[in-house]
């Protein structure tokens, strides 16, 4: 696999640990019981730590990639948003019940656990990096298992079935999110004349349309129309 | 009530004002949201105000909104609209996107407190700012406000002549993308630093580079002020931001001055290509300077103004600032404490207060106005405080003392106490801090928790008499001081100039410190002790805002060496 490929993905990678870290924070400042916000902070305590690490990692690929291509790989905080790893609508402890929060985690733990394995391979189960990738997969398994402890110490009713459900549902949902993503490039090639065409209908409205009238030279700021939005 | 927003386009934050005219809250939405640079619609900060403040939407008089929506939409669209076809991939993003614009602020408050948006009014984006820094200044009536952004919702820089805060008369403007700010973010991002988050990190290289470098030459003659039409004229040819979705320099820039540099290499003093890029550096900050002082010529020509109200995001540019109040005509230069967009929803929320029945008069804001507590999360986090820390002690006067004998012992300290700044800049109460003259000290806090360039200084904060002692204090910005808006250079064969804190040209971001702060009484003691200076930097992981509460700070203890953090509870240290 060549280098830029590896930049990709340890690329993504950064993204999702730091949103992780991110959401957990969260869920440590909403928990209810100084047991679970304890957790979530040694939860988000990792996360960030394997943020760096893979930052580092992706730092350390990059020698002999010219600038230009590598200006795509730059992390901004802007991205997580952007990028869909924290969602507009907020947090997802903000949003989901407890339970389902725990669910997720338990199951998305796991599936990250699965998704390192592979970056291992990419990089070499012998190396350093792959070591320490894989210390960061032992980590991700310590996190399921604490999902795994809390659900069943706050939901006791649950049945194991019930949190292998959870776990269908988050895969499968994850599936989808990557068959829209790896489609979406697709669809952009589709929809694209449409939006341009679009775009044209739009500018030549625009060229003809005299902001110039807008002008404050001279006036009071204070007086004008505060219900306008032009 | 009148709340201020600023959103979408920089740090979105909302403001709350009293009916009185005082600023009584004020949030980033990165502080909550913890993502530096957050610029969504500040849901979590209206929530904190809400609940904090136990309020109803029928409390609120008015909300405002800090720009002309519309306006901030169309204005770069019909400048992209020129380019077609280069600028097609802009214009449809633009479109697409234009739910995350400004447009949709009526329906982003209408979602979180229905209601609300009936209350709704928007006011000029530069009026905005020149409140912000109204709300600060000694000086109300009859002075020139100048703002200096990338773009607001017409104009990129601006001339006002405030009268009184009722009557101020736009006189002169930049129109887009003729554009300082845009035109410093074209450069930060050729320098491989990240727009918007990394103008700083230029600045802090520009005092590295030689302004008779080819490479500082070349770059400043990028942008110019044609004094013949007043105006400031950007040379297009080089840059494609206002054509292009991503990338805010063109082809013709890299012909010029090589290849841009790697972002991920390591910038380091000594280094092969370090003098090239830190020669562009002092070419962008050259031209800044220059365009900036004949703007400023210009406003004074025009109102005969000697006081100056300075805002936007180009006002965060401290070195600058420091260059144009030693402009002969300068008697006051004032500068908010965040002269950028998030600031400006103070400005906004306190149009509202002027429009409204009961104007008595302005209040200047405290510069600590979010609301925090570490005591709210006490029993929240008491097992990690158990499992991972020791509450040495709950003693305010123990944990002075202590914190003290800890700084003189060459410890680094964070500090969690009470409101919050206004931020950008930590003045104390989110802060690393160490003794300002011990290298090694310095060196930690720079390098080991702040994973900073080595290339950028830190900053010190001490009393004014030690500021006087040390260095050459311009009366035309001391209240700049107070908030670090401001440099100031070394007094002659000063001890100052082998401070750690001491930047390459001699010049440092001093803070002096307000009394009744935790700075002032660490100083109290540590002056006792013979430390007069403190190295002053903002609490956080790099990459992330500065901390907002205690478990944001417990969380830098916790995967940086830092070991102590001075809180409202006491004095905390790591296990």
């Amino acid at each position: 696999m060549d280098n830029t490929k590896i930049l990709g993905i340890l690329y993504e990678t950064i993204y999702a640990e730091h949103g992780s870290a991110l959401e957990m924070l969260a869920a440590c400042k909403q928990a209810k019981s100084s047991s679970l916000a304890f957790g979530y902070f040694e939860h988000s305590k990792d996360e960030y730590n394997h943020t760096k690490t893979f930052r580092k990692i992706l730092s350390n690929k990059t020698s002999g990639i010219n600038t230009s291509e590598l200006r795509r790989f730059r992390i901004t905080p802007q991205g997580l948003i952007r990028k869909g790893y924290v969602s507009q609508n907020g947090y997802l402890v903000e949003n989901m019940s407890l339970k389902n929060f725990i669910a997720y985690v338990y199951t998305n733990e796991l599936l990250a656990e699965s998704s390192f394995s592979k970056i291992v391979k990419l990089l070499g189960a012998n190396t350093e990096e792959g070591r320490s990738v894989m210390k960061i997969m032992e980590d991700e398994l310590r996190h399921h298992g604490k999902a795994k402890e809390y659900f069943l110490r706050y939901f006791p009713f649950l049945q194991p079935w019930q949190l292998s459900l959870y776990k269908l549902r988050e895969s499968i949902k994850n599936k989808g999110r990557k068959f829209y993503h790896s489609n979406i490039a697709l669809l952009e090639h589709i929809f694209y004349p449409l939006y341009s065409l679009f775009a044209l209908i739009i500018s030549r409205l625009l060229k003809s349309l005299n902001l110039k009238e807008f002008k404050r030279s001279n006036k009071n700021l204070m007086d004008i129309n505060y219900k306008s939005i032009l | 009530m009148f709340i201020g927003i600023s959103a979408y386009n920089h740090e979105s934050a909302i403001a709350l004002v009293d009916n009185n005219g005082n600023l009584i809250d004020y949030y980033r939405e990165e502080s909550l949201s913890r993502i530096k640079g957050d610029k969504s619609f500040p849901k979590r900060a209206l929530k904190r105000i809400f609940n904090i403040h136990n309020l109803n939407t029928d409390a609120i008089e008015k909300v405002i909104f800090y720009e002309k929506p519309l306006s901030a939409f169309l204005f770069p669209l019909k400048e992209a609209s020129k380019f077609i076809p280069e600028s097609m991939q802009l214009i449809v993003n633009q479109i697409r996107n234009f739910k995350k614009s400004s447009l949709s602020c009526y329906l982003d408050i209408a979602k979180e407190k229905p209601g609300l948006e009936k209350k709704l009014i928007y006011i000029d984006h530069h009026l905005s700012h020149t409140l912000t820094t109204l709300f600060y200044s000694d000086y109300q009536n009859d002075v020139c406000s100048i703002v200096v952004d990338g773009f607001g919702d017409r104009s990129t820089t601006s001339i006002s002549y405030v009268r009184d805060k009722y009557n101020i008369k736009e006189l002169w403007s930049s129109s887009y993308p003729n554009s300082i700010g845009l035109y410093y973010s074209s450069i930060t991002d050729f320098l491989g630093f990240t727009i918007n988050e990394g103008e700083y990190k230029v600045m802090g290289l520009s005092a590295y580079g030689d302004s008779n470098s080819k490479e500082a030459k070349l770059v400043n003659k990028l942008m110019k002020w044609d004094s013949f039409n007043n105006k400031i004229i950007l040379d297009l040819e080089f840059f494609s931001f206002y054509k292009s979705i991503t990338d805010s320099y063109g082809s013709k820039l890299i012909s010029m001055l090589g290849e841009p540099r790697n972002p991920f290499a390591k910038l380091l003093p000594g280094d092969l290509t370090f003098q090239k890029y830190a020669n562009i550096a002092r070419g962008a900050q050259d031209s800044t300077n220059n365009v900036l002082s004949k703007i400023f010529n210009y406003a004074h020509s025009i109102t005969r103004s000697e006081n100056f109200l300075f805002s936007g995001g180009v006002a965060l540019n401290s070195a600058s600032v420091n260059y144009i109040s030693e402009l002969d005509f300068v008697n006051k230069l004032i500068v908010p404490p965040s002269p950028g967009d998030s600031g400006a929803a103070i400005g906004a929320s306190l149009y509202g207060y002027l429009k409204s029945k009961n104007v008595k008069c302005i209040e200047k804001p405290s510069l600590y106005p979010s609301n925090y507590s570490c005591y709210d999360q006490y029993e929240a986090i008491s097992k990690l405080l158990d499992k991972n820390y020791i509450l040495v002690t709950d003693n305010h006067i123990d944990s002075i003392e202590l914190a003290c004998r800890l700084i003189k012992e060459g410890e680094v300290i964070g500090t969690i106490i009470s409101n919050s700044e206004t931020g950008p800049r930590a003045l104390g109460n989110r802060s690393l801090i160490c003794n300002g003259a011990n290298s090694k000290s310095v060196k930690k806090l720079n390098n080991l928790i702040k994973d900073r360039s080595p290339f950028r200084p830190t900053a010190p904060a001490m009393k004014k008499e030690t500021a006087y002692k040390y260095f050459e204090l311009n009366p035309a910005v001391m209240s700049s001081y107070k908030t670090m808006t401001a440099t100031c250079k070394c007094k002659k064969d000063s001890i100052s100039l082998s401070f750690p804190t001491t930047h390459v040209d001699g010049t440092a971001r001093i803070q002096i410190v307000e009394e009744e702060t935790i700075l002032w009484e660490l100083l109290d003691k540590l002056i006792i002790e013979g430390i007069d200076i403190i190295a002053n930097s903002s609490l956080n992981i790099s990459g992330d805002p500065t901390c907002f509460d205690l478990i944001d700070g417990l969380m830098v203890c916790s995967i940086t060496p830092l070991k102590y953090l001075l809180t409202d509870i006491g004095m905390i240290k790591k296990r």
